[in-house]
């Protein structure tokens, strides 16, 4: 039945759509305003449902070039999920280790891992520039950032 | 005193060795700060206000209004180099200045954007010396309906805006829309999809959504690519040199954007975004070959340079003769007035012209030293391009997280930017475009409550767009932008 991408998008998109709506539903209405906090994403919910609708029935202009894109090797996947994962674990980490460990991890880590072979460039890089970001920021711009296990 | 008189005590003021040295100091401090993505002007002149203590007003004032318009130049770097625009201002500068980078024509495209940021700002002076004092009454007279017919004109961009399929770009344009709603309705106090979180009541930052529909998911782009060969060019600067079709190309949109930025400047609350949407759409809509733009076009990049730039400038003209902010950046400005115990409003033009003539004066100064501190440091800017790819996704990321976390304080918009790194990216796979999105998240905001004002105004008549003649004229300019190009459409259906 779903026989071309747009058809599949657009269910997508018919679904997100009809959360939407039922949570603006749900918007709680105060009595002394001529238009409600709930009236424009009820307006906006209804807008997407019908492009949703729209999308399932036009045929798609797509270029080669953008039909490419869409062909990503699996390993190429398990990278992306790898940065992902990497930029996951820095968040989590970034207010307990500290700006400046934790950035100096990521940066050599996240380098090393997508290719980057030269080592001495790379402790470099990752030492000396979240060094002087960190000092940038708290002295110059008095801008805290986490000094987590720092003691300055 | 006359403003004549006025005017020469300004640049008698801003020719000082003093006013000179700290215009310099100023639009240096600028560009470095708003090149880092997430500093924009607010914190840049944020920053500078303490250094200011102890100066001679009208000097502290001058050097903070060189930061101001240092930083919203030095955002566009960022924006050309690495697709991350760092404020919402230079959000389509990117849209042509970094395929043109791709291309390895990066010095070329920073070398555009400081002519145009320099004229744009240059013309934009001169205007706000002849018409300060007349535009003002104008800027007041703009009520809510003509402010919600100015948005819908900035929202008539999506058509313009789309690669493609139209109807792509729209839904792109709703999905912005609704993630401006989420967070505390300002009118009603109404919490609104915020799922009981505390951390989604303000609702979602703007560098949330800028940084990660444009540099995160370029980041996932440069991952698949990285060891593509045939992108080699993006390591070429190439050469500053502009040609003289390159001026010829670039004197349409300068002239026309320097006028309208200035214009769209002078609104409250309008400022340097819109101005510089505004100009891309429009410049587009004349251009003989609207298919280049988007692709590395030079008008495309001249437009939205000299538009926000000039914009920039126009801003001022509220701000010194009516004593009020029309954004963010202009409040934190007039903050620095009162800090100086100096009050901006029509009384400072007559009892203070060493000041109100004094900051309008240095800003020729200070436009003739970005251009002349930035030439020469293109080609240095543009070897952030050398760096080694895995090595530059690494930096992209760190410096978005940066940017996002020194507004917020808080990990959980850090999250909120993967989450928008990873929508953009699947966006892209699936030729939504990024651009309405971001535009309907800009408008969207500001058009829902001039909006809702204008229906308490008329207590729910539908009809004050139409009878307010300002709004009139702006809706029909609307409709018209919006019909067009469709009608174009059609006819090329029909000849094919």
């Amino acid at each position: 039945m779903l026989k071309t991408l747009n058809q599949k998008v657009s269910l997508v998109l018919f679904a997100i759509a009809l959360l939407y709506l039922i949570y603006a539903y749900q918007i709680p209405s105060f009595p002394y305003t001529v238009v409600d906090a709930d009236v424009i994403p009820k307006v906006l919910g209804y807008l997407l449902l019908i492009l949703s609708v729209f999308l399932f029935f036009i045929k798609d202009e797509e270029s080669e070039e953008q039909k490419a894109r869409r062909n990503i090797p699996k390993k190429e996947v398990g990278m992306l999920l790898g940065v992902g994962g990497l930029i996951i674990l820095y968040i989590i980490f970034l207010e307990i280790l500290g700006f400046v460990f934790v950035t100096a991890l990521f940066i050599f880590l996240c380098s090393r891992f997508l290719g980057y072979k030269n080592y001495l460039a790379n402790v470099l890089v990752s030492i000396i520039l979240p060094v002087s970001l960190y000092l940038m920021f708290t002295q110059l711009l008095r801008i805290s950032l986490p000094s987590g296990i720092l003691p300055f | 005193m006359g403003s004549l008189e006025g005017i020469i005590t300004g640049f008698q003021t801003a020719l000082s060795v003093e006013a000179i040295f700290f215009v310099l100091i100023g639009v240096f401090v600028g560009t470095i700060i708003g090149m880092l993505p997430g500093l924009g002007p607010i914190s840049a002149i944020a920053v500078m206000i303490p250094m200011t203590f102890g100066m001679e007003p009208s000097i502290a004032l001058i050097m903070i209004a060189g930061v101001y318009y240092g930083a919203i130049f030095g955002g566009s770097t960022s924006s050309i180099l690495l697709n991350a625009p760092g404020v919402s201002g230079t959000v389509a500068t990117a849209f042509d200045g970094y395929p043109m980078a791709q291309q390895g024509k990066a010095g070329k495209a920073l070398a555009i954007a400081a002519i145009a940021s320099f004229v744009g700002g240059t013309v934009s002076v001169i205007l706000l010396m002849l018409l300060a004092p007349a535009l003002s009454s104008v800027a007041i007279s703009f009520g809510p309906p003509a402010y919600f017919a100015l948005m819908v004109l900035g929202l008539t961009a999506i058509a313009s805006l789309s690669e493609g399929s139209t109807t792509k770009a729209l839904i792109s344009a709703v999905a912005g829309f609704m993630v401006v709603t989420i967070g505390i309705d300002a009118q009603t106090g109404t919490q609104r999809f915020t799922f009981g979180s505390i951390n989604l009541l303000d609702g979602i930052d703007f560098l949330v959504i800028a940084l990660g529909l444009f540099a995160i998911a370029e980041v996932c782009t440069l991952v698949l690519n990285r060891k593509d060969t045939s992108l080699k060019k993006f390591h070429n600067i190439g050469s500053l040199r502009l040609s003289k079709k390159d001026f010829k190309e670039m004197s349409g949109p300068m002239s026309r954007q320097s006028l309208l930025g200035f214009l769209i400047g002078v609104l409250p609350g309008a400022g340097a975004t819109i101005a510089s949407f505004i100009a891309y759409i429009s410049e587009k809509r004349i251009a003989k070959k609207p298919e280049e733009f988007g692709k590395g076009s030079v008008k495309g990049l001249t437009a939205p340079e000299t538009a926000n730039n000039a914009a920039t400038s126009g801003a001022f003209v509220p701000l010194l003769s009516l004593g009020i902010p029309g954004s963010g950046t202009t409040a934190v400005m007039l903050g620095a007035f009162l800090v100086m115990g100096v009050q901006p409003g029509p009384m400072l033009m007559t009892e203070r012209p060493e000041i109100f003539w004094g900051v309008i004066a240095s800003m020729y100064i200070g436009n003739i030293f970005l251009l002349i501190l930035n030439l020469p440091l293109i080609p240095y800017f543009a070897k952030v391009l050398k760096i080694p790819r895995p090595m530059l996704i690494s930096l992209v990321i760190v410096f978005s997280m940066i940017g996002v976390y020194a507004v917020s304080f808080n990990t959980f918009d850090l999250y909120m930017l993967l989450l928008f790194g990873a929508i953009g990216f699947i966006m892209r796979l699936f030729s939504f475009p990024a651009p309405p999105f971001i535009l309907a998240f800009i408008l969207g905001g500001m058009m829902e409550q001039s909006f809702r004002q204008s229906l308490t105004i008329s207590n729910g008549d539908l009809m004050i767009f139409i009878t307010n003649p300002i709004s009139c004229a702006l809706l029909i300019i609307s409709l018209l932008s919006f019909v067009f190009p469709l009608i174009g459409v059609v006819r090329k259906k029909k000849g094919n």
